[in-house]
């Protein structure tokens, strides 16, 4: 133990010593390790910024049925329970989903279209928590642009519908509860709970509503009734492609966004392998430039380390000789490299600052990645100074003793 | 004259209880051959022996085989045959077989041997560079685990107290052996081996530092083999002289060398 402390004293007095040497070794180490931080740190907020584009907007996490079907509550309840899920709600047949509506400060009557949801709903994110009763809608932002509605009015809701050969219409006074955003429904439509949808197809269907005093055939028992499709959406991406294959797989044909993130994952996977390739070569090339000059060390040193072997060091002690010099200008060169890491993204960040949103930054990494950055170059300095070290041990004391 | 350093190792007369010599070396038909560019080279002790502190004088030209010598009795060459190769550091001390230690390959023990018991120095420098004067003599003790308060001491009497916290390259060649001779007693060992120690140096400078490391040592009861060219640089400083006697071959150059003593 003493022995090998004496040697690492002896290989930092020596590294000390040939300061300009070390020097300028630490600074091609940090000439190589910075840059390719900096490049990393690019791609990973490049991409890490699109990937949150992708998870911001919700339409991405949306898996949607093509058609209409048949689906009964207890086969949308099992799909709630899927870990996967994220949100889904039962839609009524898309015919029956038309509204037509009329405010008191437009001349206008808009027809809508009826949008089932709920509080949750990752369209409306927290403005769906106003839906509390079957007559609470949220209107899309163009709908309440044409209706010149706002939050608290009352809109006069109808629907037509043509029963026994003859025409008829029946209203029903909505209140506005919110104003959805504007990426939630690029059209007309009003966002309501499924009970104003379900009573509005009731309607269209002939059946009466007792609800809203509507007229009809008697109404069938709800719990077995059936939807035309459903508003499911995914808990996260990976989950959108889990979600869509077990869909398939019940033969249902649904159409999602995947190739948008599959556009995005791909360009991550192919820049990270440019990136390792390029880190590669930075890291070989420093390896070897590294590894050649502490080989020539040990020839210029020879006497050195055999008078330190003649002193009593052993041979396996020898080997850490250029080792340990080697892990600092590592160390040395990663720390600098962290530091032009630094400087440079926070040039680069404020640079870009206009051009992205508040909090969003183009070259970003995380604390592990300057801990694998250092474990990687301390592993390539090892084993650049491996050769160089156990030449060094087979140094014979007598070797350095005498003038050839 | 001077400071006794002595604490690390007793320093009881070169006679064992029942007054005979306790021998440091004990070598009996010892033979290193050495092949280079076709040449060999053969160095053959029949016998040699030499006691705890005895001051010893290898005198011969360079290329007779000084050096193959050193290099046997410094543990750091591994002698072609042996009939009996024993060193004993101290008086109580059991003899050590070296030529087991070589056989069973345990060269760490031999490292540790030369690390505790020897003391080397080199024909120049064999010094570190990147250490100060202070450190460089300090560096056996340190090795050791030993304090370092006797390095200042030492540094006194060599006459290079000025000189501590310089690095070599500011001394002069004189100065630098100095040091030298300085890390090689400091650590107390119990023989010095001093291959031509000031043969890099003028005459005056040469007899000077020569008288000094001989008192230095009698002073210190070490054990001291000096190599050198030529006998006039020892003559006068009471060494025994091993015999050497050289056979060359028809070129003129030496075929074998057999030293006794």
């Amino acid at each position: 133990m003493r022995r090998l402390r004496n040697l690492l004293w002896l290989s930092w007095r020596d590294y000390l010593n040939e300061w300009q040497m070390s020097g300028c070794f630490v600074l091609a180490l940090a000439a190589v390790l910075g840059p390719m931080l900096i490049l990393f740190g690019l791609k990973a907020g490049i991409v890490g910024n699109m990937f949150e584009q992708l998870i911001n907007n919700p339409h991405n996490l949306e898996l949607r049925t093509v058609g209409n079907g048949r689906f009964d509550r207890p086969w949308i309840e099992a799909l709630r329970e899927r870990p996967e899920t994220g949100f889904v709600i039962p839609r009524t047949r898309s015919l029956a989903a038309s509204v037509d509506l009329k405010s008191d400060d437009a001349a206008d009557i808009v027809p809508v279209e009826l949008i089932t949801s709920a509080p949750g709903d990752p369209l409306l994110g927290d403005v769906a928590q106003a839906l509390a009763s079957p007559t609470d809608v949220i209107l899309s932002a163009s709908a309440a642009e044409k209706l010149r509605a706002r939050v608290g009015d009352e809109i006069d809701a109808s629907v037509a519908r043509r029963f026994h050969g003859k025409r008829q219409r029946e209203h029903v006074t909505l209140k506005v509860a919110g104003i959805a955003p504007s990426t939630a429904s690029r059209r007309d439509s009003i966002f309501a709970l499924l009970a104003l949808a379900e009573a509005i197809e009731s309607f269209k269907d002939g059946i009466a509503v007792e609800r809203f005093g509507w007229d009809g055939d008697p109404p069938r028992d709800d719990s077995r009734r059936l939807y035309a499709g459903f508003r499911l959406y995914a808990r996260s991406l990976d989950d959108v492609t889990t979600l869509s294959g077990y869909m398939q797989d019940l033969g249902l044909n649904v159409r999602t966004r995947s190739e948008d993130i599959e556009m995005v994952r791909s360009m991550d996977r192919n820049l990270t392998m440019i990136f390792w390739v390029v880190a590669l070569i930075g890291l070989i090339g420093f390896s070897v430039s590294l590894g050649a000059s502490l080989w020539a060390n040990v020839d210029r040193k020879q006497r050195e380390l055999s008078m330190m072997r003649l002193v009593g060091f052993h041979t396996g002690d020898i080997v850490w000789y250029p080792v340990f010099q080697s892990l600092l200008t590592a160390t040395l060169g990663w720390a600098l490299a962290v530091g032009i890491y630094f400087g440079v993204s926070k040039g680069i960040n404020q640079l870009m600052a206009s051009q992205l949103r508040p909090g969003e930054e183009v070259c970003r990494l995380a604390p592990e990645h300057f801990v694998w950055a250092l474990l990687l170059t301390l592993a390539a300095s090892v084993v650049a100074a491996a050769l160089a070290g156990f030449r060094a041990a087979r140094i014979e004391p007598a070797e350095g003793l005498r003038e050839v | 004259m001077f400071h006794d350093y002595r604490h690390d190792h007793c320093a009881t007369p070169a006679r064992g209880g029942n007054g005979e010599r306790v021998l440091i070396y004990h070598l009996r038909d010892v033979v290193k051959t050495r092949e280079a560019e076709g040449v060999t080279f053969k160095l053959r002790v029949p016998s040699l022996q030499i006691a705890l502190g005895e001051k010893i004088a290898l005198i011969g030209e360079s290329g007779c085989g000084k050096s193959t010598l050193l290099d046997l009795l410094t543990f750091i060459s591994r002698p072609t045959s042996v009939g009996a190769f024993r060193f004993r550091p101290e008086p109580g001390a059991a003899p050590i077989d070296i030529q087991a230690h070589w056989k069973q390959k345990a060269y760490d023990d031999l490292s540790d041997l030369r690390m505790l018991r020897l003391g080397y120095v080199m024909q120049t420098g064999g010094l570190l560079p990147y250490l100060t004067v202070r450190e460089n003599i300090g560096l056996s003790r340190r090795l050791l685990g030993l304090d370092p308060d006797a390095v200042d001491e030492l540094a006194y009497d060599l006459g290079i107290h000025k000189h501590l916290d310089k690095k070599p390259f500011q001394l002069s060649t004189g100065e630098r052996q100095r040091v030298a001779i300085g890390r090689a007693l400091a650590h107390r060992p119990s023989i010095v081996i001093a291959d031509e120690p000031t043969a890099s140096l003028d005459p005056i400078a040469a007899q000077r530092i020569m008288a000094l490391f001989i008192e230095m040592v009698e002073s210190l009861n070490i054990t001291v083999i000096v190599a050198s060219h030529a006998w006039r640089h020892v003559k006068s400083l009471g060494l025994r002289r091993l015999k050497l006697r050289i056979h060359k071959d028809a070129d003129g150059g030496v075929a074998e060398t057999i030293v006794s003593g």
